[in-house]
C-alpha cells in the first residue's frame, strides 16, 4: 500500500525532468558558453552543418533506443547493426549508380529484420533483452567482420551528394531525422500502441490485466529499432562513403546515454522523447566543442564521462527506497 | 422479479494445487446476469485462486470455466476480457506514470482509423469518472498522483467503460470508506440493473447485504454453502466463514513463566496514523496476533524487529531498552521469523548450510575464514532437531519443499540463541504434515523459556498455538482473547468489526 504514495521531489525541477526539458537546459548552457569562448567558430556554417550532420546517426539509433528502454528493455546491438547496415550499403552498391535505390531499400529491410529477431527471442521466447541484444552485437558484429574484415565497398555519388546537400543551412540528412522524430512521436502519442509501449514498460502484468497483447507490442518495438538502425547504416554509409567493419562501434552506448539523460527510466514506462533528443544534443555538442576548443580528441571519453555523471546526478529523476 | 438461471460466469467442479497446498478443490460456483454475487471466505480460502482462473490469469488443474452457459477454456486475462469476463483485481493496475485518461483508456483505445480519437476519449473518460465520483478529477493528471481511493476509483472506471456482461470486483472496498464507498455502491447496484453479472469478494460483512444478492462461501478451498443473501445473517456468515473442525489438532501449550521478559509500550510504526500498540510476553508464553490481512499485525511485527522504523514507543527485554534498529534488536535477542520467506527469510540459491549459519558467520570462522566443517557441524545439529528433510548440506535451498524451507529460516535464527521468536505467517505454503511439525517446534521453543510472538491470517492456527490472542484492525489492537471453546468467532468478529 504505501508504494503507491511515494514522496516525489520538488515539483518544478522534476516536472522539468520529467517532460525532458532538463538537458535542454544544460545544452543551452553550453550553447551560451561556446558561443562566448569561441562564438565565430562555433556560428559558422560549416560548423554548424557539421554539428547537425554528426548529430544524425545517434539521433536515428537513440529514438529507436528510446522506444525500447520504454518497453522496459535495452538494445546493446544497435550500433553493430548500423557497422553491418554501412558496410552492406558500401559493399552492395560498390558504385553502380542503378543499384542504389534498390539496396537502400533493401538495407532498411535487413535492419527491420535484425530487429525482428531481437524482438521474436525477446516477447515469443521471453529472454533477457540485455543478453538477447548482447548475443546479437556479437553475432552481427561477426557477420560484419566476414562480410570485409578491411574497410570495402563504395557508395555513389547520389548518396555522397545527399549526404553533403543543405536546405539553406540545414544538412539534408539532419532533415530525416526530424522526418524520423516527428513520425515516432506520432506513433507514441498518437496511436494505441504508443501507449501500450509506456504501459508495457510500466507494468506489464498490469497491461496483461488489461488485454494488451504484450508479446506484439515488444516485437513492435524491437522491429522498429532496427529499421531506424538500417536508415541510419545508409545515412553513415553516405556520409563516409566507403563501408567499414567497425563504423557503429560503440553507438549502442552513447544511444542509451542520451536516452538515460533525457531523463528516461531505465526501468521502462516512463520517458519523453524531447529528453532523448536533449540527450543526442548534448552529446553530439560535447564532440563538437571538443574539436572546436582543439582539445586533443584522447580527452573525449574522458570529458564525456564526466559531464555524463554530473546530469544524471542532478537530473535524472532518483529512485527512492 | 424472476431470476434469470443462466449463468453469466461460473465454474464447474474446478481444483487447482500449488506445490504443497490445495488451493481450490472441487469448486463449483454460479454468478446469475444482474445480479451481485458476494464471495467470502477467511484469508487463504482461495477466493483470490478462484477469481485468478475465472478471469484466465490461471488455469484450473481439473475443472472449467462458465462464461453464459457455454464452457471454455481462458487461457489468457486477453481471452477472459473477449467473453467479456472484467476483473478489477484487489492489487491494483493503475500505471502511476500515465494519466488518468490513458490509464482508463488502457487496452479499450477509441480509434479513428489507426490513430486515437482524443476528443471521443475524453468524453468517455468524462462520463466514466463522473459515474465513479471522479468527476471533479482531471482527465489529465497523472494516475499516481491521486489517492489509493481514487486510483481503485480510476480502476472501477476503467471496467465501467467496458459494459461487459460480467464483472469481477476483488475487495474494492478495502481502500475506500464514506462518499467514496456510498459512489462506490451506486456503481455496482446501476451496472448490475443493468443485466451485468458482478462478482464481489469483500470483507465487510454490512456491505454483504446492502449489495448482494447471492452469497458463496469458501472455505479451505471448498465451497462450504452458497445461496440467496437473505439466509445469511452475520452470525451464519462468520461461523461458516471459520469452521470449528481444527482446533482439536492442537493440544494446549505448555505453562509459561511469570516474569515479563519482553515489554513493548506504545509502538506505532513510522508512516502509520493508527492507536500506540503496547505488548507484555512472558518467558515461554506464545502470543497469537490475528486480523486480516492489512490490519497492521505484519507492520506491528517487523517494526518490533527493527526492520521497519518506529515513529514512537519503546521495546524492553528483561528491562533493558533495545535499539531500534536490526541489528540492535537481533543482538539483544529479538528475531523475525518473516512474512515473505523466499525475499526476506532465505537466499534460495545459497545451499542449506549456508543458509543456516548466515546469521553466525563469526561463529563458523576463524581469523576471518569459514570453516566449512563447522559450518556443516551447526547445520547438522538442526537438522537434527527440526528434523528437516534435505539430501544433505550442499543441497540448494530453493530445492526444498516449503515447510522445509521454513525450518530454515528457523534454523538461522537458532543459530544466534534468541530469546524472544517472532513469527509472521509461520505455515504459509507449508502442506499438512509440516504445520504440524513447525507447531510442535514452536511449542518445544516456548517450553524452552523462548517467548514467541506469532502472526497469521489461519484462525485455526493462532488459537490453536498461542496462550492468548490479540486482534488486530486499522493498525490497532481491538482486543484480547483467551483459550476457549468459542475464540475463533469472537476474533472474527473483532477482526471485521461484527462484535456487538
Amino acid at each position: 500500500m504505501s508504494a503507491a504514495t511515494v514522496a516525489r521531489p520538488g515539483p518544478s525541477l522534476s516536472s522539468l525532468v520529467r517532460g525532458g526539458g532538463a538537458v535542454w537546459v544544460v545544452v543551452a548552457v553550453m550553447v551560451v558558453w561556446l558561443s562566448a569562448v569561441r562564438g565565430g567558430g562555433f556560428w559558422s556554417t560549416g560548423n554548424l552543418a557539421a554539428l547537425l550532420s554528426g548529430a544524425v546517426v545517434l539521433g536515428l539509433v537513440a529514438l529507436g533506443q528510446h522506444i525500447v528502454v520504454l518497453t522496459g528493455g535495452i538494445d546493446l546491438s544497435v550500433g553493430s547493426m548500423v557497422t553491418l547496415t554501412s558496410l552492406l550499403t558500401a559493399v552492395l552498391i560498390n558504385g553502380y549508380p542503378i543499384r542504389t535505390v534498390p539496396v537502400v531499400v533493401a538495407i532498411v529491410l535487413i535492419g527491420a529484420l535484425m530487429g525482428g529477431i531481437n524482438g521474436s527471442l525477446v516477447s515469443i521466447a521471453g529472454l533477457p533483452p540485455f543478453i538477447v541484444t548482447l548475443g546479437m552485437l556479437y553475432l552481427v558484429s561477426g557477420v560484419a567482420l566476414t562480410v570485409s574484415p578491411t574497410p570495402d565497398g563504395r557508395v555513389t555519388s547520389a548518396l555522397t551528394g545527399f549526404a553533403t546537400s543543405t536546405f539553406g543551412p540545414v544538412p539534408a540528412p539532419f532533415l530525416v531525422l526530424l522526418a524520423s522524430v516527428v513520425v515516432i512521436w506520432a506513433l507514441l502519442t498518437r496511436t494505441a500502441w504508443g501507449r501500450h509501449v509506456f504501459a508495457v514498460g510500466g507494468d506489464q502484468h498490469a497491461a496483461r490485466a488489461v488485454g494488451i497483447g504484450t508479446t506484439s507490442v515488444l516485437m513492435r518495438a524491437y522491429v522498429v529499432s532496427g529499421t531506424l538502425a538500417g536508415l541510419a547504416g545508409v545515412l553513415l554509409a553516405a556520409r563516409t562513403a566507403i563501408g567499414s567493419p567497425t563504423a557503429g562501434t560503440g553507438l549502442e552506448l552513447s544511444a542509451i546515454t542520451a536516452v538515460v539523460i533525457g531523463g528516461t527510466s531505465l526501468l521502462g514506462g516512463r520517458g519523453s522523447l524531447l529528453g532523448t533528443m536533449g540527450g543526442v544534443a548534448l552529446l553530439s555538442l560535447i564532440t563538437n566543442s571538443i574539436t572546436l576548443l582543439q582539445f586533443p580528441s584522447t580527452l573525449t571519453d574522458l570529458i564525456r564521462g564526466l559531464i555524463i555523471i554530473a546530469a544524471v546526478a542532478v537530473f535524472v529523476v532518483k529512485r527512492k527506497e | 422479479m424472476t431470476v434469470s438461471q443462466r449463468t453469466a460466469l461460473g465454474a464447474r467442479e474446478v481444483t487447482k494445487s500449488f506445490p504443497g497446498v490445495r488451493a481450490l478443490d472441487n469448486v463449483s460456483f454460479a454468478c446469475r446476469p444482474g445480479r451481485v454475487h458476494a464471495l467470502l471466505g477467511e484469508n487463504g480460502a482461495g477466493k483470490s485462486t478462484l477469481v485468478r482462473i475465472l478471469t484466465g490469469d490461471q488455469s484450473p488443474d481439473t475443472g472449467t470455466v462458465v462464461v453464459d452457459d457455454v464452457e471454455v477454456a481462458l487461457g489468457s486475462p486477453r481471452e477472459a476480457l473477449a467473453h467479456g469476463v472484467v476483473p478489477v483485481y484487489q492489487e491494483l493496475t493503475v500505471l502511476p506514470e500515465m494519466t488518468v485518461l490513458d490509464n482508463v483508456m488502457l487496452g479499450q483505445e477509441v480509434r479513428r482509423r489507426r490513430w486515437l480519437d482524443s476528443r471521443r476519449q475524453l468524453d468517455v473518460v468524462r462520463e466514466a469518472l463522473e459515474r465513479v465520483s471522479l468527476g471533479e478529477v482531471s482527465p489529465t493528471t497523472l494516475a499516481g498522483d491521486l489517492s489509493l481511493a481514487n486510483q481503485q476509483l480510476v480502476e472501477i472506471a476503467r471496467a465501467v467503460v467496458r459494459r461487459s456482461p460480467v464483472l469481477i470486483l476483488d475487495e474494492p472496498s478495502a481502500v475506500l470508506s464514506g462518499d467514496k464507498l456510498e459512489a462506490l455502491h451506486d456503481v455496482v447496484r446501476t451496472i448490475a440493473a443493468s443485466g451485468t453479472a458482478v462478482v464481489y469478494i469483500t470483507h465487510l460483512l454490512e456491505e454483504v447485504h446492502e449489495l448482494a444478492d447471492d452469497v458463496t462461501i469458501l472455505r479451505d478451498g471448498a465451497v462450504v454453502s452458497t445461496g440467496p443473501v437473505a439466509k445469511y445473517d452475520t452470525d451464519r456468515i462468520v461461523r461458516e466463514m471459520v469452521g470449528r473442525q481444527v482446533e482439536q489438532v492442537f493440544p494446549d501449550p505448555p505453562d509459561h513463566g511469570a516474569a515479563v521478559m519482553l515489554r513493548v509500550s506504545s509502538l506505532v510504526p513510522r508512516g502509520s496514523d493508527a492507536a500506540p500498540v503496547d505488548l507484555d510476553v512472558r518467558a515461554g508464553e506464545i502470543v497469537g496476533l490475528a486480523g486480516l490481512v492489512g490490519s497492521g499485525r505484519s507492520r506491528f511485527l517487523r517494526t518490533l524487529a527493527g526492520a521497519r522504523k518506529r515513529a514512537t514507543g519503546t521495546v524492553e527485554l528483561d528491562g533493558d531498552t533495545v535499539k531500534a534498529s536490526i541489528n540492535a534488536t537481533i543482538d539483544a535477542g529479538v528475531v523475525l521469523v518473516p512474512e515473505e520467506r523466499k525475499r526476506d527469510g532465505l537466499v534460495l540459491d545459497l545451499t542449506v548450510s549456508d543458509n543456516t549459519t548466515l546469521t553466525s558467520l563469526g561463529a563458523v570462522s576463524t581469523w576471518g575464514l569459514l570453516r566449512t566443517q563447522r559450518e556443516e557441524n551447526a547445520f547438522a545439529e538442526e537438522r537434527e532437531r527440526l528434523d528437516i528433510k534435505t539430501a544433505g548440506p550442499r543441497q540448494l535451498t530453493r530445492q526444498l519443499s516449503g515447510g522445509n524451507q521454513q525450518k530454515i529460516v528457523i534454523a538461522k535464527w537458532l543459530q544466534v540463541s534468541p530469546r524472544v521468536l517472532l513469527l509472521d505467517e509461520p505455515t504459509r505454503g507449508v502442506d499438512i504434515g509440516a504445520k504440524n511439525e513447525i507447531y510442535r517446534i514452536i511449542r518445544e521453543l516456548a517450553a524452552e523459556g523462548m517467548a514467541i510472538v506469532i502472526a497469521s491470517s489461519e484462525l485455526a492456527e493462532v488459537v490453536g498455538l498461542a496462550h492468548r490472542v490479540l486482534v488486530f484492525r486499522d493498525g490497532a489492537v481491538v482486543g484480547e482473547v483467551g483459550r476457549n471453546t468459542e475464540s475463533s468467532e469472537k476474533i472474527m468478529h473483532l477482526a471485521l468489526g461484527t462484535a456487538s
